[in-house]
């Protein structure tokens, strides 16, 4: 099929050339300037990263080689011709291609035809033929490792980090000259297949675009990388020459110190202040808990594993089938998040999905962040201009959010400000007890060292904490106790020095004996457990 | 470390990562408000080369008193489709406030104003019923309040047989008909409803919660919204404006009709729109609608003064409904909006 499209062979392009080049962009969307000046070269066959915070203009940029945003200034080259796509269409008939952090993929189609869209009908022929489609995309997922999975699937169906690997399928079929992946392992355990991908792909003389927060990832297959920073590109260095520090240095500005956890005492003798006795439904099958006062439990946790269902009954978006929650030693039985915030001490909740749960993204980020105690902000019912702003600096100052943005709507804000505007929201509500559901997913080293400081001080002020979280550092960082949740149970509880990767990852995928009683659950996903024990390695 | 190619200007800074990037010192909600109103006092000027009778104060006074139809109907659309709904109850709602009233209150005896109220309430309870569809029975609004229509519309012609009887209303005359201080009470009274719709859907703790929920559902939820109420409160308060329009049509005109509301659900929905607010919820404000509801009024005023036939009339009209739909979007106020920069 590589063949068919009629691209060009590899032998006309010299290896190392300068295969994309951009200078001086700029773009701004209505209210803010997401990309000042940015200037970036891409050469042939070779992995080049972009670096930078939440909010420094990686996914303006992206957007801009894609052609899904036209620049306001600046100008792009693609193997010495102008290049200046107007719709993402464009760029792919440039063999530019991309496979986005916030998948493309369409979910109620098959694989096979979220392969080929847009041109479903064979060239020439008006008619789609079934047979052929689902051929041709066994066809593409075979070429690219994936045959274990069924062209004829319904996309939506398929675990995430399947579509995930799929959306990244995809753009490499269609990238004949620069690939652009973005954070390609958000959601997948392992690297393994992902490199092995981009492997082929640099052989084959496609520039590629590598855009992560993981630093030890990019070290691994990037050579070169170019660092943004509010809106400007700073440099590019060689990975082979600049240190982490240095890195980090372009990316804030400072240098970042890694704050230890430091050593707590165990919980105890803290009274109980949220307890779950053998909760089920949504995924759960019998879980217990205690969060004690003053406490940061994490829960560690395969994909799928039932922590969304725990989270999601705890904060009242869910009923149990089974069980009892207490909160502050009363069985309570709440059936919203407004009636868990109002119960007992208080419990408030940060969801999973910040811009489909999370923030309100037409409102301004002071609004975001009182608006689960509007009454109080207001007076006899009335708010005035700079009141919400007021209420809500307290907790902004909290999780370092600048106080301007608070004038903004959220949704001209960067991930990391946003998701720093939803954790203040749950601290200002008041509650004693917080939910936090991956905490920092998505969002850059200086916004998660913020969340840390603000989630460690309100443990202090005596706050009680659960939250999970995707990447296993945070919960070493963080927890004071951890729970491991396997096939909806707790499988094993750890405690202090015991919270080390080593032994979470093993007890994540189901290995050794049960803490508790009753029996093991087979593994739901072999595949996935064995990314997992891969990426601890 | 090699830094390969360096950023001049990103070098200066390299120091200190002071975020140089602003924000638009004017959204575009100020810019759409403005421009409608601009475009208010212009068509108002310009009139005056199509007939020397407009443009007069006293045609000023004629479109405001017009327009409080159409602004108090749409103010309760307006919170409608702010959450992200559609209420197509409006004219059915306003004219059972209008039969009801003429019906039960009349003219004659003096002491039976007390009794609008109750006409309110019935109206209350219409947009009660069409929201516990909609929140409830899950609904789509569009259907829900189209359904309400129908219902309401046929019991009326059942109630009236088809012959609405009874006169205006004492209050409802001289709300519409009575000067103040040298100006015509309903324009007072336009003064004073628009002042309190913006404190409402701008200042006010629900307005904050309907802009949440338009916005959101799902998140407003998670926050801790209370979301079901606030799904409810812009339908029940959307049929009390309608009543409240209803009485004001009849104290206008002296006596109902039928379909004395039909004329108004395009121009409730359009002058929403027009004022800059999505159609998809969420976003907009009372005055921008307050500014379409006086355009569409300004328009509707000069065609008729022009003396056209009644059929092209109302052709005219709907066209100019559509155009205004067109060009007044937000896209153009947020282009606009950049200028200012």
């Amino acid at each position: 099929m590589t063949d068919a499209k009629g691209r060009p062979g590899t032998g006309e392009r010299h290896p190392l050339s300068r295969e994309m080049r951009a200078a001086g962009l700029s773009k701004s969307y209505g209210a803010t300037v997401a990309l000042e000046h940015a200037d970036i070269a891409l050469k042939a066959g070779e992995v080049h990263a972009l670096l930078g915070e939440n909010g420094a203009g990686k996914s303006t940029l992206v957007r801009i080689f894609t052609g899904a945003v036209i620049p306001d200034r600046g100008e792009m080259q693609l193997h010495g011709e102008p290049y200046a796509p107007r719709s993402i269409l464009e760029a792919r008939r440039r063999e530019v291609a991309t496979a986005f952090q916030e998948l493309s993929l369409v979910p109620n189609l098959s694989v096979a035809q979220n392969f080929l869209l847009p041109a479903l009908a064979g060239a020439g022929s008006p008619l789609i033929s079934r047979r052929h489609v689902l051929a041709r995309g066994a066809d593409i997922l075979a070429r690219h490792g994936l045959g274990r999975i069924d062209p004829a699937a319904c996309v939506g169906d398929l675990p995430l980090a399947e579509r995930q690997r799929i959306e990244i399928a995809r753009a490499i079929e269609n990238a004949g000259r620069v690939l652009i992946l973005d954070e390609p392992t958000a959601s997948l355990a392992e690297t393994d297949w992902l490199f092995e991908q981009i492997a082929k792909a640099r052989a084959r003389g496609v520039a590629i675009l590598y855009i992560s927060h993981r630093l030890a990832e990019v070290r691994e297959i990037c050579t070169s990388a170019t660092v943004l920073r509010n809106g400007r590109s700073i440099g590019t260095v060689g990975l082979g020459s600049a240190s982490d520090g240095d890195i980090f240095e372009m990316m804030v500005g400072h240098r970042v110190e890694h704050a230890r956890r430091p050593a707590r005492v165990a919980g105890a003798a803290r009274a109980p202040r949220l307890a779950a006795e053998d909760l089920a439904g949504h995924g759960l099958r019998g879980v217990s808990l205690q969060l004690g006062e003053g406490e940061i439990l994490g829960v560690a946790a395969l994909e799928g594993q039932g922590q969304r269902g725990l989270f999601r009954l705890l904060a009242g978006l869910q009923t149990p089938t089974g069980g009892v929650i207490r909160v502050d030693g009363r069985a309570a039985a709440y059936r919203s998040p407004r009636a868990a915030l109002r119960c007992g001490s208080g419990i408030s909740y940060l969801p999973e999905e910040r811009k489909t749960e999370g923030i309100l993204a037409g409102l301004s980020a002071a609004t975001n962040v009182v608006l689960p105690f509007l009454p109080r902000v207001g007076r006899a019912g009335f708010i005035g201009r700079h009141d919400e702003a007021k209420a809500a600096q307290p907790s902004a100052d909290e999780v370092a959010l600048n106080p301007r943005y608070l004038a903004f709507a959220i949704g001209d804000l960067s991930g990391g400000n946003q998701q720093k505007a939803l954790m203040a929201r749950t601290l200002a509500t008041g509650a004693r007890t917080l939910l936090l559901f991956d905490p920092t997913r998505g969002v850059d080293v200086g916004t998660k060292e913020s969340i840390y400081a603000a989630i460690r001080a309100f443990a202090e002020r005596g706050g009680s904490v659960l939250f999970y979280s995707s990447e296993l550092p945070e919960i070493v960082q963080l927890a004071d106790r951890c729970l491991v949740l396997y096939g909806g149970q707790v499988f094993r509880e750890l405690e202090g020095d015991d919270i080390a990767e080593q032994k979470l990852v093993a007890a994540m995928i189901g290995h050794g004996s049960r803490a508790a009683t009753g029996h093991v659950p087979a593994p739901a996903a072999p595949a996935h457990a064995h990314a997992a024990a891969e990426s601890a390695r | 470390m090699t830094v390969m190619n360096e950023n001049p200007i990103a070098q200066a800074g390299f120091q200190q990562s002071a975020d140089t990037r602003r924000s638009a010192r004017v959204s575009a909600e100020t810019v759409s408000t403005l421009a409608v109103a601009a475009l208010c006092v212009v068509l108002l000027v310009g009139a005056r080369f199509i007939s020397p009778s407009l443009g007069s104060w006293s045609q000023v006074e004629t479109v405001l008193v017009l327009g409080s139809f159409l602004v108090v109907l749409s103010f309760g659309q307006g919170l409608v489709i702010l959450t992200g709904g559609l209420d197509l109850s409006l004219p059915a709602v306003a004219t059972l406030s209008g039969i009801l009233a003429t019906n039960w209150v009349g003219a004659s005896d003096p002491g039976a104003w007390c009794l609008l109220p109750v006409v309110l309430l019935a109206c209350g309870c219409v947009g009660f019923l069409s929201a516990a569809g909609i929140v409830w029975l899950k609904v789509p609004p569009f259907i829900m309040t189209l359904a309400m229509s129908i219902i309401v519309s046929s019991l009326l012609l059942g109630y009236t047989k088809g012959t609405p009887r009874g006169a205006a209303p004492d209050a409802a005359v001289a709300l519409m008909k009575g000067h103040l201080l040298g100006l015509p009470a309903p324009v007072l009274f336009l003064v004073g409803f628009v002042l309190l719709g913006w404190l409402f859907q701008s200042r006010s703790v629900y307005g904050r919660y309907l802009y949440a929920i338009g916005t959101n559902v799902e998140a407003a939820r998670i926050a801790g919204a209370p979301v079901t109420a606030m799904r409810i409160l812009p339908y029940v308060i959307s049929a009390l404006s309608a009543g409240f329009a209803g009485l004001m049509l009849v104290g206008y005109s002296s006596g109902a009709t039928l379909r004395m509301g039909d004329s108004y659900l395009l121009p409730s929905i359009a002058a929403v729109v027009i004022g800059g607010s999505s159609i998809l919820g969420g976003r907009g404000t009372f005055l921008g609608t307050v500014g379409g509801a006086i355009l569409l009024t300004t328009l509707g005023t000069i065609i008729s003064a022009i003396g056209l036939e009644f059929g092209l009339r109302t052709i005219i009209e709907g066209a100019i409904v559509l155009v205004a739909l067109l060009l007044l979007r937000e896209e153009l106020f947020q282009k606009l909006g950049s200028l200012w920069r």
